[in-house]
């Protein structure tokens, strides 16, 4: 098999720290290095503020639920009616427990020539999107990711599957990224 | 400019772009548009009347013929006479960087497609305008949905003579030096006034003036009649046909009456149709290489002529259903920036519509010539049916088998000097190709059973279309070193690829100006311009 070039069996057995510990990126228990934790990568995480935000949002999508199935339940007086809010009371907690774990796991990183996003716990994903690949970049901000004071940064490629996007930057990160990545993706341009 | 826009309005008018090299559409297209129309509104109403005969009927006794007539007369007139003024409001013109496109009645639109980013010329004949000698010419621009621009209809020669200028002016050619002054573009409209100085009224029904003379073609394969309709035949879709009609038949015999089985029609109507489809758009599969790239021909009632220039195939795609398997044909499609969107994606992304193992081979050299491999045959043999790690692929590991207990052996990945190869598939067997230079973005994924077992899927991200190269389940180092690498060869293949303007590399060589002369235009290698006169 001239002219191909064999893939290495196993990665070095690098045990190296990088950035943020959580239990994402920690090393494999069998010694063997983390497919999601390249080397030679320092990923900045995204803002914690991005849980608050998300928090607010389940606190207002569940609140009323909740609130709503114990006045039916105390109303009635039937046992069986408690099950409703005691669900979704049950579902709020997990979610809110899930969120800020969640949130620990999205990263980010530059490298010279592509941008690294992670994410997941259970689900893991990372994208490599090269800057010269990149159409546009996005920033968005909702109302209430405003009042968080954080904004989502969005990179679009000639691919819909790259589905590239950093939630919870804070805005000057946001803007500063977004200059960069623009900057970086013209001198890099190439065609599709 | 005020004969240019009808009614003398504020257009917004486009700089860039020589009054008299403004282009009208051929004056029979209200006529093919307008039928349209009026086949449509045919229809709906034949759809309304169909729910309710009797009331149709009725309608029709007496003086009902008359009102019938009118109004389908009134539908005609406000048809032909919409498609005229439609007509009338649209122009073109191809200055040396750019379309430009005017439509639209009350809401103008002026498209502008830039050539460089030009990634496919089609010319595609309806069966009507077939008949009177008119073709469409469409732009594909990779510029997300709707982004072609099409140019409908023109005259047959016409639009050939066009997509050779567009193809040549895409290429990175430059209109002959001395010519702009005599002839500043093909085909002079007949309702632009010759403004531009020195440009003679050309009369509307003579030749376009040849600048450009088309690339000559090489035909590499043809797919013959009765292999695509056997091939069509021995599929899915014909078993489920097969079993839809023996559904109706043992209905009707059961309840004793033919109307029980009337539940499969629309059933048999949808399979027949998809049949129908797939040996009408693969009908005289023709395939030849030129200059200007690869050229498609095919259709039977529509005819289609594709050019893609070299480098603008983004991934292909090799599949073979189980029912092929012991004919040992395949299907091959492509994705092609722009062609995805729409629905006619069916029919403008296959490569080759049933090819057998050596055409197999042809037809990816014709977008591929270099698979960046000494011997090109145990390659194709490991990837289209080998299993484990056959020809040097890289296997997914035995644990796989836990996620994929039927076609782990196949799962597997090779990577060449030019290209990506990924394999899947055990009762559908799937090969991908992406060539390194086409690689938007690379992904890796891992589910929790796969995080246990210690595998990683790996993703290539491409343009839209049928190809969506990936190769799941795989050790999960390997996958990371995968990611790692693959970043590494897409980036020195993109800095190396020179596709974008094809014809510059020529031209840079026999001169480094970046402003060819004629007499240095490399089009003369095929075949030498038409003399200008």
């Amino acid at each position: 098999m001239r002219g191909t070039t064999g893939l290495p069996s196993t990665g070095p057995a690098g045990a190296r720290m990088w950035g943020m510990t959580s239990d994402a990126t920690a090393p494999t228990a069998d010694g063997t290095r983390d497919p999601f934790a390249p080397l030679d990568v320092s990923w900045t995480p995204v803002s914690t503020r991005l849980a608050r935000a998300r928090l607010t949002v389940l606190a207002l999508w569940f609140g009323p639920l909740v609130v709503a199935g114990a006045v039916v339940a105390v109303a009635t007086g039937e046992a069986w009616v408690w099950v409703w809010p005691a669900v979704t009371a049950a579902l709020a907690a997990w979610q809110s427990w899930l969120i800020p774990r969640q949130v620990r796991a999205m990263a980010y990183a530059e490298r010279a020539d592509d941008l690294l996003i992670r994410r997941g716990i259970l689900f893991r994903s990372l994208v490599v999107v090269p800057y010269g690949r990149m159409q546009y970049v996005d920033v968005t901000a909702g109302p209430l990711a405003r009042r968080f004071r954080i904004a989502s940064v969005q990179l679009h490629t000639a691919s819909p599957g790259t589905g590239a996007s950093i939630e919870g930057l804070p805005p000057q990160e946001a803007a500063r990224l977004r200059d960069r990545l623009a900057s970086r993706g013209e001198s890099r341009l190439a065609g599709l | 400019m005020s004969r240019s826009t009808p009614q003398g309005e504020q257009d917004v008018v486009d700089e860039s772009v020589p009054p008299g090299a403004w282009r009208r559409m051929h004056p029979v297209t209200p006529a093919l548009r307008g039928w349209k129309i009026f086949v449509g509104v045919l229809l709906v109403a034949g759809y309304q009347l169909m729910d309710n005969l009797q009331q149709a009927s009725s309608l029709l006794q007496g003086k009902g013929w008359l009102i019938a007539v009118g109004v389908l007369a009134v539908v005609a007139v406000v048809g032909f006479g919409y498609s005229a003024v439609a007509w009338r409001m649209t122009r073109f013109a191809v200055t040396d960087d750019a379309v430009h496109l005017q439509t639209g009645i009350l809401f103008r639109q002026q498209r502008q497609a830039r050539l460089d980013r030009l990634q496919a010329v089609d010319v595609v004949q309806p069966l009507l305008a077939r008949l009177v000698g008119l073709s469409e010419l469409k732009l594909e621009v990779a510029g997300g949905s709707g982004s072609a621009v099409s140019l409908a209809f023109l005259r047959e020669a016409e639009a050939d003579v066009l997509r050779a200028e567009l193809l040549a002016l895409a290429a990175g050619l430059r209109r002959p030096a001395a010519a702009p002054a005599a002839v500043p573009t093909p085909g002079v409209d007949a309702a632009a006034e010759p403004t531009a100085p020195g440009t003679g009224p050309a009369p509307a029904v003579a030749a376009p003036p040849v600048v450009f003379a088309a690339a000559p073609e090489h035909q590499v394969y043809e797919v013959p009649m009765p292999r695509l309709v056997l091939s069509t035949i021995q599929s899915s879709a014909t078993v489920g046909f097969v079993i839809a009609v023996g559904a109706a038949v043992v209905t009707a015999v059961l309840s004793r009456e033919v109307g029980a089985a009337f539940f499969v029609v629309p059933m048999i109507f949808g399979i027949g149709g998809f049949l129908w489809s797939r040996i009408n758009q693969g009908a005289s599969f023709r395939a030849a290489t030129s200059p200007d790239g690869i050229r498609l021909r095919h259709g039977f009632t529509e005819a289609r002529a594709q050019t893609v220039p070299p480098g603008r195939v983004q991934a292909i795609r090799i599949s073979q259903g189980l029912w092929w398997r012991w004919s040992g044909w395949w299907r091959i499609e492509i994705n092609v920036a722009g062609y995805a969107i729409g629905k006619e994606q069916q029919q403008d992304t296959v490569l080759h519509p049933v090819a057998t193992q050596d055409e197999v081979m042809t037809a990816v050299w014709l977008v591929l010539p270099d698979l960046g491999v000494a011997d090109v045959r145990p390659v194709y043999d490991a990837a289209l049916r080998g299993t484990g790690d056959d020809g040097g692929f890289t296997p997914a590991p035995r644990s796989a088998r836990w996620v994929d207990p039927i076609g782990w052996r196949r799962h597997g990945v090779l990577v060449t000097q030019r290209a990506l190869i990924t394999r899947s598939g055990r009762l559908r067997r799937q090969v991908d190709i992406v060539p390194h230079e086409r690689t938007q973005s690379l992904g890796l994924e891992q589910g929790p059973l796969q995080r246990r077992l210690g595998l990683a899927s790996f993703v290539v991200h491409s343009t839209p279309g049928p190809v969506q190269p990936s190769v799941a389940h795989l050790a999960a180092p390997v996958a990371a070193a995968l990611l790692d690498e693959q970043a590494e060869r897409a980036r020195t293949a993109r800095a190396g690829d020179r596709s974008e303007q094809w014809m510059r590399q020529h031209v840079d060589v026999v001169a480094p100006t970046p402003a060819p002369t004629d007499a240095a235009s490399p089009r003369t290698m095929h075949s030498p311009p038409d003399p200008v006169a």
